[in-house]
């Protein structure tokens, strides 16, 4: 087991380096067991109501935003299945990072994350968020995005077409379904690992104490 | 070539015709900024195209190129100079063309050369820098990333993924992807 | 059979008949943007989904009481307009408080709305909504004039402030009023291209532009309670439109199947108007402000004027 810091504070240096990260990701969505068994038919309900409409942020993190009205437009229609866009974090669901991160848009990133309402999930597209990718030798982009924020869905390709892209949206569906997805509590919970490994690499640190959920 | 034959006249340069359209230049540090500035005024070259920056490390220079286009002609200029590499220093002109702000922000913190009186922002591209700067070409980027971001388990040399698999488990390589193997 | 019950109960249906047509127009514009643009769109239920996934969310976050109450004003306000109108021509059902209202009332009842999601974006603190909000204001500077001109004539042609007057004409005469002052109608019409606030003018919203300017700090129960409001408030512009100009609905009589088929002919009808800003917004880019006011104050204007004049004289 790792050790855990004990204050969600500002960790020093020292302190940062000597924990012994485990690199194993904390929240995932896969094959998380669904504890809401007294709650079945209301879950099943709204379950049903959160899959069949999407808002996904309007946000194009890398280079993998050009897929994205691709998928929106006339010819891989994705609004039949209900996905539209938003416009602000306070009124999305879905956050869609398409492509690589340096470490200037993560911590943009973050702040977009911790302002949208549970229950969120995150879709990650192409390689560089599973290994890095084209810049796995980069001093800039980041190589493993769920040590920094929990993924729901990796889509792979560089950049995955809009009928790969829509079957990520599928298999987020089936997930919603089995009332597995969604890690903004599990978010919450594990807030100091999390805050571990994005302050390691984002050097000018300046998020408020109390941040507002 | 009468454009060099003009420019040797009055500054102290050396220069060669590379093809129909571009023509190269060298000159000292100290005349880069006049020599800019009589083509800008006496030969039509308006538009500055590129800024560029080479790291010569075995000699221990830094060589920076200047291109200038000219669109009555469409002729390039090429400036070429050398800077000592263990204290760069250069000569901002900025009041020359505006864009060579940006360039000379990105020299300034890409590869660590100076420019006395050039105002803009210390931080560009990377935020809270304490190391060197990281387009010098003995900064090691492959190490500062293994150490600085987590890699995946399992993918730390970038190997091809097939094979990977074929050595971990012992398949076999389907027929469809054999053309793309590297063996 | 009159009584405060009953009269309760009509209130409730009322609100309920505005509530389900106003979000299945919803749909249906999502439905025909689709197919106008050569794919298939969402199903026609989808607003339902919406709000109700939207009333799902964990948490919800809001900026100070202003915040919380801005999207309850706006209910309040398409209420209150609601209950003033007359649904259906004669009956018991569905008559509400219609004996009582006129039109100048509904005149400055139908900005509250606006005014609860002002109060509310200006808490957020966020400067889009600021910015937003003084948009549509501002247009709303523009729209206001050339729909009080038409109401003005109609006032003025038929000597009566009150809706439920002009249904009685239109069903005597047999004439619809739209064919007896055709201006008025024309200056309606186009200040309610405003009103709705699709393309071309829907610069307070537009996602792109402002980051959806003042509902932007909203989300989760205070957006799905917007989208409620302005969904009631769809349903109630339209049956204004149509009680005025269309003549109304419920001319088949007062037993249970005249009240149905009344109902469809008023969903009918009220869908028919609907179709005017759906089409012209669909094609249609997007006004700056300045434009859409100097827009309205050139031929709406003049159009309401003529319909002033045509009531006077003729």
């Amino acid at each position: 087991m790792s050790n855990k810091i004990n204050t969600i504070g500002i960790p020093t240096e020292e302190e940062i380096k000597k924990a012994q990260i485990d690199f194993s990701p904390r929240c995932t969505s896969a094959g998380r067991v669904n504890d809401k068994e007294t709650q079945k038919m209301v879950e099943y309900i709204l379950n049903f109501a959160r899959k069949h409409s999407l808002f996904v942020l309007a946000y194009g993190t890398g280079c993998g935003a050009i897929e994205i009205p691709a998928t929106m437009t006339s010819r891989y229609d994705a609004e039949r299945f209900g996905i539209r866009g938003a416009a602000t974090p306070r009124q999305a669901d879905v956050l869609l990072i398409t492509g690589y991160l340096s470490t200037k848009t993560l911590k943009r990133v973050i702040r977009v994350y911790e302002q949208m309402q549970d229950p969120k999930y995150v879709i990650a597209f192409g390689s560089c968020t599973i290994n890095g990718g084209m810049y796995f030798d980069s001093y800039n982009t980041i190589k493993a995005l769920d040590r920094y924020i929990p993924v729901d869905v990796y889509i792979a390709g560089c950049m995955p077409r809009p009928e790969s892209v829509i079957k990520g949206f599928i298999k987020l569906q089936e997930l919603i379904k089995d009332g597995n997805a969604g890690n903004g509590e599990c978010y919450r919970d594990n807030l100091d690992w999390y805050r571990t490994n994005q302050q390691k690499i984002i050097k000018n640190w300046d998020f408020p104490d109390k941040y507002n959920w | 070539m009468d454009l060099i034959n003009n420019l040797k006249e009055v500054f102290e340069i050396e220069g060669k015709i590379k093809n129909d359209f571009q023509i190269e230049v060298e000159a000292k540090k100290e005349l880069v900024s006049s020599i800019l500035l009589y083509l800008k005024n006496q030969h039509g070259f308006i538009h500055l195209n590129h800024m560029s920056c080479v790291d010569w490390i075995e000699d221990e220079i830094f060589e920076l190129v200047y291109i200038v286009w000219n669109p009555n002609i469409r002729k390039t200029v090429m400036l070429h100079t050398k800077i000592d590499r263990n204290n760069p220093e250069m000569e901002n002109i900025d009041t020359i063309w505006d864009q060579a702000n940006t360039y000379e922000r990105e020299f300034r913190e890409m590869f660590g050369i100076e420019f006395p009186g050039l105002v803009a922002e210390r931080e560009f591209i990377l935020e809270g820098w304490t190391e060197m700067p990281p387009m010098r070409r003995d900064f090691d980027t492959k190490k500062y990333a293994e150490e600085t971001f987590a890699t995946r388990p399992g993918r730390e040399n970038a190997e091809d993924v097939r094979e990977t698999i074929v050595k971990r488990t012992g398949e076999e390589i389907p027929d469809f992807a054999k053309k793309y193997s590297r063996d | 059979m009159e009584g405060i019950g009953f009269e309760i109960l009509g209130a409730l249906l009322t609100t309920i008949l505005a509530f389900v047509v106003g979000m299945f127009f919803g749909g249906l514009n999502r439905k025909i943007t689709a197919r106008t643009q050569n794919r298939v769109g969402p199903p026609v239920y989808q607003n339902f989904i919406d709000l109700m996934k939207l009333q799902a969310k964990r948490t919800n976050i809001a900026h100070g009481f202003m915040g919380h109450v801005a999207p309850i004003w706006i209910i309040i306000a398409a209420t209150t307009v609601l209950m003033f109108i007359p649904i259906l021509h004669d009956g018991l059902w569905f008559r509400n408080l219609t004996f009582r209202g006129d039109l100048i009332f509904l005149l400055y009842m139908m900005v509250f709305g606006s005014l609860g999601m002002a109060l509310g974006a200006g808490q957020s603190g966020n400067p889009n909504s600021a910015i937003g909000v003084s948009r549509g204001l501002s247009q709303m500077v523009g729209f206001e004039i050339p729909f009080v001109l038409a109401l003005v004539s109609l006032m003025i042609q038929f000597q009566t402030t009150s809706i439920q007057d002009l249904m009685a004409y239109q069903h005597e005469s047999g004439q619809w009023i739209i064919f007896a002052n055709p201006f008025a109608f024309l200056a309606a019409i186009l200040s309610y291209l405003g009103m709705f606030r699709y393309s071309p003018f829907d610069i307070v919203g537009a996602p792109a532009e402002l980051a959806s300017g003042p509902i932007s700090e909203f989300g989760g129960k205070y957006l799905g309670t917007v989208m409620t409001g302005g969904s009631i408030f769809t349903f109630v512009k339209l049956v204004l439109m149509v009680d005025i100009f269309f003549g109304g609905a419920g001319n088949f009589g007062t037993g249970f199947w005249g009240v149905v088929a009344g109902l469809v002919e008023l969903v009918v009808k009220t869908f028919i108007v609907y179709l005017i800003p759906v089409f012209i917004g669909l094609v249609s880019p997007r006004f700056r402000t300045e434009q859409a006011i100097r827009f309205f104050w050139k031929w709406p204007t003049v159009f309401g004027v003529i319909a002033v004049l045509w009531a006077v004289f003729l």
